[in-house]
């Protein structure tokens, strides 16, 4: 669920972030393979434009006769042109005859050599030796500290490029995921409304024909045919309502008008008064089912108010506690303050009350029944147990059937409804009812989901 | 003996509504659709109304809101063939002072008429009320039995209360249910069963029988003993 302000976790889940990304990593690595071609094409070319004048000057240094070399080398080093500063004349044995060089190893004859500049004494060289006819080696250095600098800029150019693409990607993947993300939470808001009962709420489209106007426009379709519905099991409800309660109504004024004739035989009132029972009691189960189905359209939503639950369960206390002493059961709360959630008082008390009703008929007498309220998180638990029968596993389900009646009910007084009643107030405030073993006994449990 | 004004469409139901009312000695006339009912309202003195939510001709809810702008003042028990979850809300919001569902038992009907004129009555009452032996003072909320002090709980004060100013008449477990806790389901027969027998153990005396009385099938009744 998206969160009320807009968070980066949010963006940076959103599709059109990760698209942005996956586009830009890829031009990026782009940038960075062109980067690197032209960096390793001129590191080479600016290489090998160096080692061609030291060649040149190898072959120049070559063609001198030998007594005239020691002098060409001193007037060379002298002059230092193009950079050529390092010059040597060894001997066979590798032992320095004249030049400012004096390293002696690691030379292959006609190859060229880098070395790594040492501070305070040479900057970084490229060394070319060459063997004479004699057997003598010429050595010719040339130092690079200019194109060392310049193949670090290309590496820095490169290197701050590839950060700053990298920044440019994700500020444009943030900056393109906000409006989605804003139409988004507008989405879900609806989407929160319509749950909540409100049929009349539609999510809003841009007419930009997106994805997101084809997802709305098919969401709102849903939801009108949901209205409709919704508003065909009302009005055959109220007609239902309507239709059957006035003749009910009449019925069971006669009946009761009957009875109360002055000259009716004892046999006759007895059978009137058995037959008002048994109406009596039809009456309060049509009256329940209507009841349960009215709370299934979820209208009420719209008079929510924020419930104190420990209050709620302290004045369930004081209403059942009496029955559950009568029965020697102790009746015992343990209510954390602050246990607060939106719904209607009236019907939470009724389906708490219900359930309290429920565990003291099971307890057995001298038993116990605990009620406990807690907040978990952003949700609620209201737990009450007895240690009753319980009710087994592979029927917990079916208790919240209609009319069920479970095994070793027959002495207890009830419709079979109660809980069915229950469970339509639990789906009304988003809670779920589900039941436990407490090991003897059962625990009813209301909850926010997943809490 | 009272004055009623039954307004109900249907007129079986507006039949026995009166049979049953006239059976508890008040005088009742009857009317069938809204505009009838309003004039009829307007031009005669009545001391409470019955009035069915649907009505031919004007929802019972605008009746009651059009009799309050005029300011007739009777106390309105509204008759809804509507199921209760948001009606009765919308009935007392509209200035129906109790509701009752269809269907409904005629003597539960009746009950609630009564409390509602016994209500109007104790508008303008004194602080004390007596039945009997029983004396209850409503401004420091203490009770006497025979001139001695009975201490009662918040809840019991109320019930008590409740009882006492329909002394002489039935109230059902349901009405006291609604007026006495404010909830509107139903609360099963022990419950407050239970409740008035605790009552019963604080107030009776043993050289007297009890003042509460249980009626069967019907609810419970304070007596003067």
């Amino acid at each position: 669920m998206l969160s009320e302000g807009l968070r980066f976790r949010d963006i940076r889940n959103t599709s059109t972030f990760r698209l942005t990304l996956l586009l830009g990593l890829v031009a990026a690595i782009g940038v960075v393979a062109l980067l690197g071609l032209i960096y390793g094409l001129s590191a080479r070319e600016l290489d090998s434009r160096s080692d061609r004048i030291l060649r040149a000057e190898a072959a120049r240094l070559e063609g001198i006769p030998r007594d005239q070399l020691p002098d060409h080398i001193r007037v060379a080093i002298h002059r230092s042109v193009s950079g050529l500063n390092y010059y040597g004349l060894l001997d066979r044995e590798g032992r320095p005859l004249a030049g400012n060089l004096r390293g002696s190893s690691g030379f292959v004859p006609g190859h060229v050599r880098e070395i790594a500049g040492r501070s305070g004494r040479h900057g970084p060289v490229r060394l070319l030796a060459v063997r004479t006819a004699a057997g003598e080696t010429i050595l010719i250095g040339r130092d690079i500290t200019p194109l060392v600098d310049l193949r670090r800029r290309v590496f820095e150019v490169l290197a701050f490029s590839g950060v700053a693409i990298a920044l440019l990607i994700l500020i444009a993947g943030t900056l393109l995921s906000f409006a989605p993300l804003r139409r988004l939470g507008r989405l879900q808001r609806s989407a929160h409304k319509i749950a909540a009962g409100h049929l009349e709420e539609r999510m809003p489209i841009l007419g930009r024909g997106d994805e997101l106007d084809l997802f709305a426009g098919t969401v709102n379709t849903m939801v009108d045919e949901v209205g409709r519905v919704v508003s065909q099991v009302k009005a055959v409800t109220d007609a239902v309502a309507h239709d059957l309660r006035t003749p009910l109504t009449r019925v069971r004024a006669q009946l009761y008008r009957a009875g109360q004739q002055p000259d009716i035989s004892p046999l006759l009132a007895g059978k009137v008064e058995a037959a008002l029972a048994d109406l009596d009691m039809v009456l309060e189960r049509f009256a329940a089912l209507l009841r349960i189905s009215e709370l299934e359209t979820g209208s009420r939503r719209a008079g929510f108010h924020t419930v104190d639950l420990a209050a709620l369960a302290r004045a369930a206390i004081d209403l059942y506690g009496p029955l559950a002493e009568e029965r020697g059961i102790a009746l015992t709360l343990e209510a954390a303050d602050g246990a607060r959630m939106f719904g209607d008082d009236k019907l939470l008390f009724e389906a708490v009350g219900n359930l309290i009703d429920n565990a003291i008929k099971f307890a057995p007498a001298g038993g116990r029944v605990g009620i406990r309220v807690r907040s978990a998180g952003d949700g609620v638990r209201i737990e009450i147990r007895d240690d009753g029968p319980g009710i087994p596993a592979d029927q917990r389900k079916a208790v919240l059937r209609r009319f069920h009646r479970g095994a070793g009910s027959e002495e207890v007084e009830g419709s079979g409804l109660g809980l069915s009643v229950v469970a339509a107030i639990a789906h009304l405030h988003q809670l779920s009812l589900d039941f436990d073993d407490a090991k003897p006994g059962l625990i009813a449990r209301l909850h926010s989901p997943g809490r | 003996m009272a004055r009623i004004l039954v307004i109900e469409d249907d007129v079986t139901t507006a039949r026995e509504i009166a049979t049953e009312l006239t059976a508890h000695g008040h005088e009742v006339a009857q009317v069938h659709d809204g505009q009838a009912a309003l004039d009829m309202a307007m031009r005669e003195p009545f001391d409470a109304i019955t009035l069915d939510r649907m009505l031919p001709g004007m929802d019972g809810l605008v009746l009651v809101e059009r009799l309050r702008e005029r300011r007739v003042l009777l106390p309105v028990l509204m008759i809804s063939a509507l199921s209760d979850v948001d009606d009765r809300i919308a009935g007392l919001r509209a200035g129906g002072d109790d509701y009752l569902i269809k269907p409904f038992a005629s003597n539960e009907m009746a009950m609630r008429v009564e409390v509602l004129l016994r209500r109007r009555q104790q508008s303008s009452e004194s602080a004390i009320l007596r039945v009997g032996g029983i004396e209850l003072d409503l401004i420091r909320r203490k009770v006497r039995v025979e001139g001695e002090p009975v201490r009662l709980l918040h809840m019991e004060f109320r019930l008590l209360e409740f009882l006492a100013r329909n002394a002489g008449d039935v109230v059902s477990r349901r009405i006291i249910f609604e007026q006495v806790w404010g909830y509107y389901f139903d609360p099963g027969a022990n419950l407050i069963n239970v409740h008035i027998g605790r009552l019963r153990k604080k107030l009776d005396r043993p050289d007297k029988p009890s003042a509460i009385v249980t009626v069967k099938g019907e609810g419970y009744r304070l007596d003067a003993v």
